[in-house]
């Protein structure tokens, strides 16, 4: 019994070393019980933080704690009350700052509570009831504001969600009450609105038609009810209290006071245009935390009853929640969950559903990333043919799903294969290469060597297909720079050559940029005109920073200006670009790079980038390279990158600002009392204190008041750069989703005479036939470490062609991507909405280019429920 | 399969006196491990001007990483590639050998935000780049002279004391190579040669090329960063091992070079 009673407390339920390997719950629980029991006196107040902080960080373990608590309160009435009343403070709390996690966690807990007789069943009754009626007063037109249905919605989640953990003592106390919630809740289904989450889901469902989806209200709803049908029997939820019923019925059961919710945000106005914002505000404030991806056909999942399934996913969100930063303990606790059943394929298909998470995931992908690389250490049998699974299975699916999906998907891959040693099975897509080249598989498989190579070398990965040599085709060339003036004795005859010698010689001798840039005047641009002048210099400059990165910064710093000089409009700036691109040709990452370092230096606007990405070499590439779409991306986030630092800049001024008012008014204030305090001297009122102190008080003054004012200065002047960076971002919204609508109005097969709406999915067979692959997609599990080289092919040979035409397959990753951009900057959108409207989606626009750019918003507009 | 994982303590729960202030906390609401401040790395760079205080403070507000046990092959791009995955990056600073100005298995990535420095520490650490596993740790912030290799030799002063063969780092440490390079001119002169006093270094090893390795970190090593980056005077060249064994991406010495100066702190993008 070496263990303290904060370990004991944090290991409860797990089979380790500190409960001597045993996996007896009761056992557990009476060990850390008489632990906590004899110190109780000393450290009355530490062991209720702990508790605390147990329940709310350990949720799937509350049910533990609710024992310990139960049995404390045996002894220790008022100890146990303190720590009800204060959980009810902090759900009271937790609802005003609308901490989702918090109030979701502290149902729970206290349903866990009162499954310990700590809590009086009646009082979990009445909390849902406040919940239910707060949440129809949202939905109401007249008391309430229905664009915050996602509120609404929340609450009532959260009873559901508590429901597993409680309902069954619920059913068995207050059968009664618990039907009345119950109805109350079946009311609330049947006025709220059906959340139609197309802009969200991971795949395109056939063009969007799908009435009998359930949203994620009504299935947790209807596997509640089916666990009220089956008499609340919950294999997934520990019961370690009905092992001491006996003693725990002994206690008292406290009441919880009252909660009250918010009041509901009322409207600011009935226009169409603020509701739509405010509704993404909402959306935004109450987000949904899993849309749970089906990967694997039902005949490979884990059977389990519907609620345990939802159980376990909630067990797993929220050690992927707690444990955020802590890899072992995250890894630990996700394969050692307390249920009696195996669940690989529900917790990949869980991190996939975070993974793939649309707008974003609640952390950066390359958390899951990680995971899943520990997750295949942990359970080295089991888990890296799940996940081998999953990749056959969304790759079978790739055309189907959502672009951001498909990069996110891209990247994490090869991140991972660069783990394991960039060890697949790649002959089995070896026949992506018979596919045209704007084939959603081949362009996977292509950018997933791209991002390879980019984690290692050209020689290593095409090693490491080598067991599908047709793969080579698809790789990218071989990364190195292309230089037109390379120095050759032979060739050295063009002035190009010449003046690039001359211009590296210079840079050798160390000439300052100003030298450098009379020279460009004086001996370039008159005889060969400024665009020459550009070739010879960017050329240049690029082949001396082609090194590294580190060079490629370095001669930007240094020599950029000269580039700036030649560079003052956007058209030169295009052009400046197509010398990048040409000098990187065969890399895509160095042209990425170059573009974003100079955007950096302000020697590109960004809408010189968007221009330049809409130019047509580039757009000739939209469907089958991500090269001009990771440099538009680069941009436009860069472009609201920076004015997330100015906000926050801002932010810590203005807090900076008060702080100095606050010392000046003080030294002011003090320096004044002072001064005012008289004495009587030879009958004439002088200042009593020595000159000393005065003196030093109106240094401080001063002092304090120049601080202020200075901070005053520079919070004014990051206001103005703020303000500069939003009209920018303004100017870049409008120009892009000009350009968009641009090249697609050029290229989008035209609406039928009858308003039919083009399908350009015409040819597509894996859409039409998405319910049969479904079923015969086979997983290959038998390999032992994800990645046996001679599995055999599965199930391919339906899939060698593909039938989407060139054109609509541009139409549709076109469209992908503005969808794309729309849903990601949905907020920024939204503020400009007004503006896009005016001069962007005016006239006939293409009802295709208008239901991606608003379903990526969740725009609803007159013309129908969505288009 | 637990046994993988020994278990210990979530320390977000541990109520620890903070000997420093700590940031706010994030957006989930619940303490997080990083501001747990037990949490930070027990190196301590022992060139840092200041306190442990002032110390551990930089730390804290760093948006600097030290990335360590990188091969010597690796290159700024690999490595940019990687971190942009955890935030938009400013620079990066490859670790030089004083001597030869080559890579020396070590580097700094500066970031624009704090949130993406800790980004890459909570999940780039330990995973790996070009088949090894990297560590990532906070750094208080690169200095002009960071960049060099501190040990006697010009590379990392881990390099110096090595004694198992890693060919992503020039084989068997500084010293072995000495040692081995004397045993040989021995052999060379027909002396008879005891292997009784240096260790073997399990030659069979050497077989394995570059790449046909497999990741279970023999490369890993527990020791302390003091050993790695403790300051240590002296130019005195070891023998060299040949880094350029066939690897296509060997850099010609001087090949980066141009990485002394300009290291403006100001923030462009």
């Amino acid at each position: 019994m070496s263990a303290g009673w904060r370990t004991l407390l944090l290991r409860i339920g797990d089979r380790c070393p500190e409960y001597g390997g045993s996996a007896d719950h009761k056992e557990h629980i009476e060990t850390c019980y008489g632990m906590l029991s004899r110190e109780y006196e000393h450290s009355r107040d530490a062991i209720f933080e702990f508790l605390l902080e147990c329940a709310e960080q350990l949720p799937h373990k509350i049910p533990f704690f609710g024992v310990l608590i139960g049995l404390l309160n045996l002894e220790n009435e008022d100890f146990v009350k303190d720590i009800v009343d204060t959980t009810q403070a902090k759900l009271q709390d937790a609802l005003y700052n609308e901490n989702c996690d918090r109030i979701r966690i502290l149902l729970r807990f206290l349903s866990g509570l009162m499954c310990s007789k700590v809590v009086a069943p009646n009082s979990i009754i009445e909390t849902f009831e406040t919940l239910l009626s707060s949440a129809a007063t949202i939905l109401d037109e007249e008391t309430g504001n229905p664009s915050w249905q996602p509120r609404a919605d929340f609450y009532v989640y959260c009873i559901l969600a508590s429901l597993p953990w409680g309902g069954p003592e619920l059913f068995e106390q207050v059968p009664d009450e618990l039907e009345r919630v119950l109805v109350g809740i079946q009311s609330y289904l049947s006025i709220r609105r059906h959340f139609d989450d197309i802009a969200f889901s991971v795949f395109e469902t056939d063009e969007g038609h799908s009435p009998n989806k359930k949203d994620f209200m009504e299935d947790l709803w209807e596997r509640i009810q089916i666990l009220s049908r089956s008499g609340w029997k919950v294999k997934s939820v520990p019961k370690p209290h009905l092992s001491f019923e006996a003693q725990l019925v002994a206690g008292n059961s406290h009441r919880l006071s009252p909660i009250s919710c918010p009041p509901p945000n009322l409207p600011q106005t009935s226009s169409e245009i603020l509701k739509g914002q405010e509704k993404h505000e909402a959306d935004l404030k109450y987000p949904q935390r899993l849309r749970r991806l089906h990967i694997f056909p039902t005949n490979k999942a884990e059977n389990m009853q519907p609620v345990d399934r939802f159980v376990v996913e909630e067990c797993i969100l929220d050690v992927l929640l707690f444990f955020n930063g802590c890899r072992k303990e995250c890894a630990f606790y996700l394969v050692s969950l307390p249920v009696s059943f195996r669940y690989e394929y529900l917790m990949a298909e869980t991190i996939f559903s975070q993974l793939l998470l649309l707008p974003n995931p609640p952390f950066r992908p390359i958390y899951y990333t990680l995971v899943i690389i520990d997750l295949c250490k942990a359970l080295p049998g089991a888990f890296p043919s799940v996940v081998v699974g999953a990749v056959h299975a969304l790759f079978e699916r790739i055309s189907n799903m959502d672009t951001e999906c498909r990069t996110r998907l891209i990247l994490w891959f090869s991140h991972h294969l660069s783990n394991f040693q960039f060890i697949w099975p790649w002959q089995e897509w070896s026949y992506v290469k018979d596919l045209p080249k704007w084939a959603p598989q081949r362009v996977f498989v292509q950018e997933v060597l791209e991002r390879e190579i980019r984690l290692s070398y050209f020689e290593k990965i095409k090693q490491s297909i080598e067991d599908a040599a047709e793969l080579e085709e698809l790789l990218p060339p071989k990364a190195g720079p292309n230089f037109k003036f390379v120095g050759n004795e032979s060739s050295e005859t063009t002035d190009g050559h010449k003046l690039s010698k001359e211009l590296v010689g210079m840079i050798r001798g160390k000439k300052t940029v100003r030298d450098i840039i009379l020279w460009v005047e004086e001996h370039m641009i008159p005889t060969n005109g400024a665009e020459f002048a550009l070739d010879v210099v960017s050329q240049t400059l690029l082949d001396i920073g082609s090194k590294s990165f580190t060079h490629l910064i370095t001669v930007l710093e240094r020599y950029g200006q000269i580039i700036s000089k030649l560079c003052p409009n956007e058209e030169m700036q295009l052009l400046l670009m197509d010398e990048v691109s040409a000098y990187w040709k065969n890399s895509t990452q160095m042209t990425a790079i170059s573009i974003d370092r100079m955007m950096g230096y302000r020697m590109i606007s960004n809408l010189a980038i968007v221009k330049w990405v809409f130019s047509p070499a580039n757009v000739e590439q939209f469907h089958v390279s991500d090269r001009p779409w990771e440099i538009l991306r680069n941009a436009v986030s860069k472009t609201y990158n920076r004015i997330s630092d100015l906000r926050k800049e801002i932010q810590s001024l203005k807090k900076g600002l008060q702080v100095a008012k606050e010392v000046c008014a003080k030294a002011i204030k003090e320096l004044e009392e002072a001064k005012s305090v008289l004495e009587i001297v030879e009958g004439q009122p002088t200042p009593a204190e020595r000159p000393g102190r005065l003196r030093r008080l109106q240094v401080y003054a001063d002092k304090a008041k120049h601080e202020e004012v200075t901070t005053e200065e520079s919070l004014e002047a990051k206001g103005a750069l703020l303000s500069r960076a939003l009209e920018e971002s303004k100017a870049v919204l409008k120009l892009l989703f000009k350009r968009f609508v641009d090249v697609l109005t050029e290229r989008l097969p035209p609406v039928s005479a009858d308003g039919e709406i083009p399908n350009l999915r015409t040819g597509d067979q894996n859409v039409n036939s998405e319910a049969r692959d479904l079923e015969t997609a086979t997983m290959e599990i038998d390999s032992e470490n994800g990645a046996d080289k001679n599995s055999e092919p599965n199930g391919q040979n339906t899939k060698n062609s593909y039938n989407v035409g060139e054109l609509e397959q541009w139409c549709l990753c076109t469209l992908g991507y503005l969808k794309s951009f729309s849903r990601q900057y949905a907020t920024e959108i939204w503020s400009h909405i007004a503006m896009l409207d005016d001069e962007v989606f005016v006239g006939d626009i293409h009802p295709l280019i208008r239901k991606a750019a608003f379903s990526g918003l969740c725009r609803f507009t007159n013309e129908g429920p969505q288009l | 399969m637990a046994s993988l994982f020994k278990v210990r303590i979530p320390e977000t729960l541990i109520p620890l006196a903070p000997p420093v202030s700590l940031p706010p906390p994030c957006s989930c609401g619940f303490p997080c491990f990083l501001q747990d401040p037990s949490k930070l790395s027990a190196y301590r760079d022992r060139r840092f001007p200041g306190t442990q205080e002032e110390y551990e403070a930089a730390l804290q507000a760093s948006t600097t990483v030290y990335i360590g046990n990188m091969s010597f092959y690796t290159t700024e791009e690999q490595a940019y590639e990687l971190f942009s995955r955890a935030g938009e990056i400013k620079k990066i600073i490859m670790g030089l050998d004083k001597n030869t100005k080559t890579p020396c298995g070590f580097c700094f990535v500066l970031y624009y935000s704090r949130e993406d420095a800790e980004d890459a520490v909570k999940y780039i650490s330990g995973t790996m780049l070009d088949d090894r596993p990297i560590r990532v740790d906070f750094d208080w912030g690169f200095e002009e002279g960071r960049q060099w290799g501190r040990g006697r030799s010009g590379g990392q002063v881990r390099d110096e004391y090595r004694t198992d063969y890693d060919p992503g780092r020039g084989g068997y440490g500084k010293m072995v190579q000495k040692e081995l390079e004397a045993q040989r001119e021995l052999v060379d002169y027909g002396g008879s040669f005891q292997p009784n006093a240096p260790p073997p270094y399990e030659r069979s090893e050497r077989k394995r090329g570059y790449g046909d390795r497999n990741d279970r970190g023999d490369y890993q090593r527990k020791r302390n960063r003091n050993d790695d980056r403790a300051a240590a005077e002296g130019s005195r060249r070891a023998p060299d091992s040949d880094p350029a064994e066939k690897n296509p991406r060997f850099r010609e010495k001087g090949d980066s070079d141009e990485e002394e100066d300009d290291y403006d702190k100001r923030r462009r993008r």
